[in-house]
This record gives C-alpha cells, structure tokens and sequence, in this order.
C-alpha cells in the first residue's frame, strides 16, 4: 500500500502541497480529481522522488519510499514524453532496462504491448510520426513496461478516444488485478467515478475529499424530487422539510431526516397518484463543485 | 513490504523470473550506450566526420603527390669506366644523405654502364640518363644536354674531388683527413636554436592540438546540452529520473560523449599522422609521439572539465530555442581561451600550460618543442584533475536543480540558489 502522509511543498511564498495525506491501498486504483494548480502534478513528483518534500512522507507498507524502490514505480508524467526522433520500440526497450529488465526482454514485452494496442506495424516508426493518441499508448506502456509495483499516472487518459480509454482501463486493471496500487489523476470526473475505487479531491494544495465514490456522493443533503398527479404546491404545507422548488406537478424538497420523507411519501399517496418520489444523488461534479468551491 | 512486493510478483502472470525486479547494475552504461548508439546512427555526424576525415586525407595526398612529382628526382648517370660507378654511389650518398640540410629532396641516383661516350651520349639523347660521366687520362667530364641538373652536377663535383684527393693524398704519402683537417667552417643561426621546419612543425602541431580541443569541445558539448534539452522537453527526463539517479543519468551522457568525442579525435589524428608519413615531414613523426601521448589524457580530462557544465546549461534551458543563450558563456570562454592561449609565449606560455582547459593543447605545445621537464605535464595534468573534479560536482549541481525546473529559462545565478 502506498500511503501519502502530510506531505508539504512550497514554492516561495506560495504553498502549492499542504499537508497532503491518502492512501492507496494494494489492488486498488485510486483517482486524483483537482483543477489546474490544485497540486496534483507537485504531489505526484514528489511521490516519485522528482521533487523535494517540504513535509511529510511517502510510505510504501509502512516504510519510507526509497530511491530504489521508486525506480520500480511505473510512472508517466503529465507531458507526455518520449524521443521525438527515435523509433518508439528502441525507446521502449531502453526505458525497460533503465527498470532493470534484460534487453531481451524488454524488447519482447514491448512488442507484445504495442502489438496488443494496435501498434504492431509501427514498432520502427519515429515517435514524432505516430498520432498523439499512438503516442499516448506508447506512453502508458513505458509506464507499465517495467512491471511496476505500483503506478503513478498523471494524466493518463487526457485526449484518449472512448476506445483506447477502455483499452488503456483495462490493462490497467490487469494490474489491479495483481495487487499493484494505481494512482491517475484526471479531468474527466466521470471517467474516475466510473474506472476508480476511491476518489482523492483536492483543491488549492489540500484534500478537500477523499472516499468511494458511493461515500462521497452520499456526503451531499438529503434531497428527494416528488412528481404529482396534481398540483404540488401542498407540499409547502408539510412540517420538518425545506422546499426548494415547485414547479407544476412536481417539487424539490430537502427533508430533515428520513422520517419526514416518509412522511411526506405517506401525504402524497393518500393525496393522489405519484408518478416519482426519488433520492437526489448529487454526481460527482456536483459534488466536486461543492468542496472546491 | 517484502511479503507485499513479493507477492506482487508471484500474482503478476506477466512478470518473468527476473524481469525488472532489481535496478540495473550500472545504468550508466546504458544511458552511455544510448549517447553513443544515438550519435553513430545520426546521418549528420556521420557525413561530417566523413567530410573531415575525406578532407585531411586529400590535403595529405595532394602533399605527397607534389612531393613525389617534384621533390625526389631519380637521377642516371651513364659511365664508362668502372672507378666512375663509385664516384656516382658517393655522389647518389651525398645527395640523399641529410632532408634537413637545406633540402628535403632524397635524390637517387644510379650508375648506367655503357661501352664508350659515343653510347652514353646516345643515352642521353633518347633521355635514359641525365648525364655521362667519362675520364680522359686525368680529367674527368661531364656531359649533359644544355646545363645538367644542377644538384646533380654539384654531388658529382664533390664526389670527384673527394676521389681525387683521396689518390693524391695517398700519392703524398699523408691521408685526406690530415690534408682536410681544420678547414670545416661550423655555422650558427643566432635568430633561431632550432631549425625553420622544426618551428613549422610545432606551429602547426600547436594550432592542429589547440583546434581539435576546441573543435570537439564545442561540437560535443553542444550536442550533451542537445540531448539535455530535449529531454526535458519531452519530459522524458522525469520517466529517467524516477528510473535512475540523476547522477548516473549525468555519468552517462557525459562519458558517452567524451567517447564520442576521444574517438572522433584519435581518429582525425590517426588520419592525419598516416597523412603525415606519406611527406617530407614524416621525420618528424618520432618527435611527435610524447607530445601525442600526453594530448590524450589532457584531452579526456579537459572535455570532461567541461561536459559537465555543457550538461547544466542544457538543464537550464527549457527549449531547445534557450540554449543560444544558457550555452553562450562556455562558447564564448571557449573562443577566448583559444585566441589567449594561441597568443601567449615565453612565461605567460609556461603559466598557460598549467591554467586547465589552456593546458591541453599548450603542454603538450612544450613537449613538443622540448621546453617542459618531465614532471610539469604530470602538475598540470593534477591540476586538470582537480578543476574538473570542481566542475563536475559544480555542473552536476546545477543540472540537478535546473532539471526538472519547466518555467521557462533559468540563468546561473538562479539555478545556484535553487532548491532540489
């Protein structure tokens, strides 16, 4: 498990990390939700050693992340970069013997991967000439390449088509799969709501959320929408509710608690046909709105 | 955390036994290889080096070619008695005995007999010889067609006279040496100790020395600020960083191209001194080999004083566009360092030879002109050491701060002050 614990960096006067803590636990992948200059990318450096700490310490099964280990990250960061000029597999094979694989290795499990993501026909081709979604692709793979304890992803998905997304998704779930922490972080909140098991938000250098996405959207009020066989306006009436909006046959209200709701289901039924009574879950933008605001 | 990292491996259907499980040993070995790998596949170094090479080889070759058509005469000489043969090898000797003094020609000449004049003269006509050497009683002849070669009709004057005197010396009852004793006149240049050639040759080592240094410090460590540049560019620098120390990513760029660079040098001097065998020079060769030897390792250990701090200024630049401007105090302290050291002489060439960087070219300049004793080069050579050693951990310094620093152009002063 890969733990971030208070883990502080500033840039003159301006904190741009303060006291940042989560947790990505073994097997799961963990999305890293912020605008621009929320510190995603200064946290995600600092996980990987790039950068100094301020404060704070990153923890790999309760002991410091050293050096060596780091080398065993898979990283990718938020530029995406490979040798403009070099044939995207050489760079590959390099890059997995940086990690420590033989080049012989290196180079099979490169091909393989290019192969699998459709790439199979430009392994000598200059990485300048590949698409920027093919670069991408080649990216994700350098990152996975090594065969990575865990990984750092900034940015993984930014400009990616549906297809390749769900491609890139699922092989990052096959190390999921096998135990490996993945941390990405994202524009496309509902690409996180759909791909991670937790969300981290954070917003000008704090954590301003951080849960299942379950949890976090049931952090938002109690709020149900009634829809009427008549008019709605009744529901003024009722005790132990705020009412948000009316308009025609149908209301928006905030109860108190649960009772309340009932309660106000209960005067409905007995009143007329309900079309709808239904709980409000706030999506996650909504939600992300709220805390970042 | 080893059961956990353990595990990941075992469940890891993709992991091999051994596959990225530990750092590589040496990773700069790698990073070296690709330097190396990446510069001998570049079209554009190939073909200037090419170019060069192609260029020393046709100056030499049209050097030797104009001294082979106009320097070595072969020279025949028709005779008719056998006592001229030994008058013309005396003379062929003399003729080819010393390229140093006055003459680089190495003339050969070679005795043809004949059965009388009448023959050699028709020898001479149809141009099988040059001349026909004859003896009337006492009086030895040469004829010719017009005038006869000068230089030829000089060794044979000598050779002659040398013939008779020694006979008449005999005849005397004393020798040649008696008779000849005292008569040599010994003449001294006062304006210089050594010989004009000699001078030529240390002038030209001396430039050649001082413009392959500069040359291949400029070219090379432009082409490490290059690579720097465009990896930070990319971005590639943060997947390398996060993989290997950036001090061996550094070690590795630095040392692939100072083998670069140290075998593009040997190579050129190679040529050049191939070149040089082929000419009237090639005496010089044996004369040249300290002063060679002690180029290389100043050579090394100058590039690398310096490769460093080319590395840094690609680190500060974050566009390949910056690097005009974060390179521009090495150029222009190269240059500088150039034009001084080509100007100095006397005492301020003696402390040159010990200022690194300078010394490179201008200790092995006092080598060759026999100035330097023999533990200066082994000072200078420390001193070299020493400054490099400074340099590198201060371009490696810098390199690590400016590195991942993407906010545009950083200056030194600012990469000094720097956190990491």
């Amino acid at each position: 498990m890969l733990q971030v614990d208070a883990v502080t960096r500033r840039f003159g006067d301006i904190t741009a990390v303060d006291e940042v803590s989560f947790d990505v636990p073994d097997g799961q992948m963990v999305g890293f939700v912020g605008g621009n200059g929320a510190g995603k990318t200064t946290t995600m450096r600092m996980v990987m050693k790039l950068l100094a700490k301020d404060g704070g310490e990153v923890r790999w099964d309760g002991e410091p992340v050293t050096t060596d280990l780091c080398s065993r990250f898979g990283y990718m960061p938020e530029e995406r970069g490979l040798y403009p000029k070099q044939p995207v597999l050489d760079q590959l094979v390099y890059l997995g013997r940086l990690h420590g694989m033989s080049a012989a290795g290196a180079q099979r499990r490169a091909t393989e991967l290019l192969e699998r993501f459709g790439l199979g026909d430009r392994l000598r081709a200059k990485v300048e000439t590949l698409s920027l979604g093919n670069q991408q692709r080649g990216q994700i793979i350098a990152a996975v390449l090594g065969h990575p304890v865990a990984l750092i992803l900034d940015e993984p998905f930014s400009g990616l088509d549906p297809a390749a997304v769900d491609q890139m998704s699922q092989l990052l779930r096959e190390h999921t799969a096998t135990g490996v922490p993945v941390l990405f972080s994202s524009h496309q909140l509902d690409l996180v709501d759909r791909l991670c098991d937790s969300i981290v938000v954070l917003h000008r250098g704090r954590v301003v959320a951080n849960g299942t996405s379950a949890s976090l959207r049931s952090t938002g009020p109690l709020r149900y929408r009634v829809s009427l066989g008549g008019d709605a306006g009744w529901v003024r009436g009722m005790p132990g509710l705020q009412v948000l909006d009316v308009d025609g046959s149908t209301a928006v209200v905030q109860p108190e608690d649960e009772q309340a709701a009932q309660l106000l289901l209960g005067e409905a039924v007995r009143r007329g046909p309900v079309h709808d009574f239904s709980r409000i879950v706030p999506t996650l933008s909504e939600i992300y709105r709220e805390v970042a605001a | 955390m080893s059961t956990t990292t353990a595990r990941h491996q075992q469940t890891d259907p993709q992991a091999g036994a051994t596959e990225g499980t530990e750092p590589p040993a040496r990773p700069w070995t790698l990073v070296a290889g690709r330097e190396i790998r990446v510069k001998l596949t570049d079209r554009n170094f190939l073909l200037s080096t090419l170019f060069t090479v192609g260029l020393i080889a046709a100056i030499f070759g049209i050097q030797a070619f104009f001294f082979n058509l106009s320097s070595a005469p072969e020279y025949r000489v028709a005779v008719t008695d056998p006592d001229a043969v030994a008058v013309v090898e005396q003379a062929g000797a003399s003729m080819g005995a010393d390229p140093f003094g006055g003459s680089t020609e190495e003339a050969t000449v070679t005795a043809v007999q004949v059965e009388d004049e009448a023959a050699g003269r028709e020898l001479v006509a149809a141009e099988e010889a040059d001349v026909v050497l004859t003896r009337e009683g006492g009086t030895w002849t040469v004829g010719a067609d017009g005038d006869p070669p000068a230089s030829l009709a000089g060794a044979l004057q000598e050779a002659v006279r040398g013939q008779v005197m020694t006979d008449n010396a005999a005849a005397a009852g004393t020798t040649l040496g008696e008779l000849m004793a005292g008569t040599e006149v010994a003449f001294v240049d006062y304006a210089s100790a050594d010989d004009s050639e000699g001078e030529l040759v240390v002038f030209v080592a001396g430039l050649l020395f001082g413009m392959l240094f500069y040359v291949a410090s400029l070219l090379f460590g432009l082409s490490i600020a290059q690579s720097v540049v465009e990896e930070k560019q990319s971005r590639i620098v943060e997947i390398l960083t996060a993989a290997i120390p950036v001090r061996q990513l550094l070690a590795g760029k630095v040392l692939g191209n100072t083998a670069l660079a140290l075998g593009q040098m040997v190579l050129l001097v190679a040529v050049g001194l191939v070149g040089l065998s082929f000419t009237a020079y090639d005496a010089f060769l044996p004369m040249l080999a300290e002063p060679l030897l002690w180029y290389l390792p100043f050579f090394v250990a100058g590039f690398i004083a310096l490769a460093c701090i080319w590395a840094a200024a690609g680190a500060m630049a974050s566009r390949s566009e910056d690097l005009q401007t974060t390179t521009m105090p090495l150029t222009l302290g190269l240059v500088v360092v150039y034009i001084v050291a080509q100007g100095l002489d006397g005492t301020w060439s003696v402390v040159g030879s010990y200022v690194p960087v300078m010394s490179t070219f201008l200790m092995p300049i006092r080598l060759l002109e026999g100035e330097a004793l023999w533990w200066e080069p082994v000072l200078s050579l420390a001193v070299t050491l020493a400054f490099c050693w400074m340099t590198v951990r201060f371009g490696a310094r810098l390199y690590r701060r400016a590195l991942l620093q993407t906010q545009g152009r950083i200056t030194f002063r600012q990469a000094l002050s720097l956190g990491e």
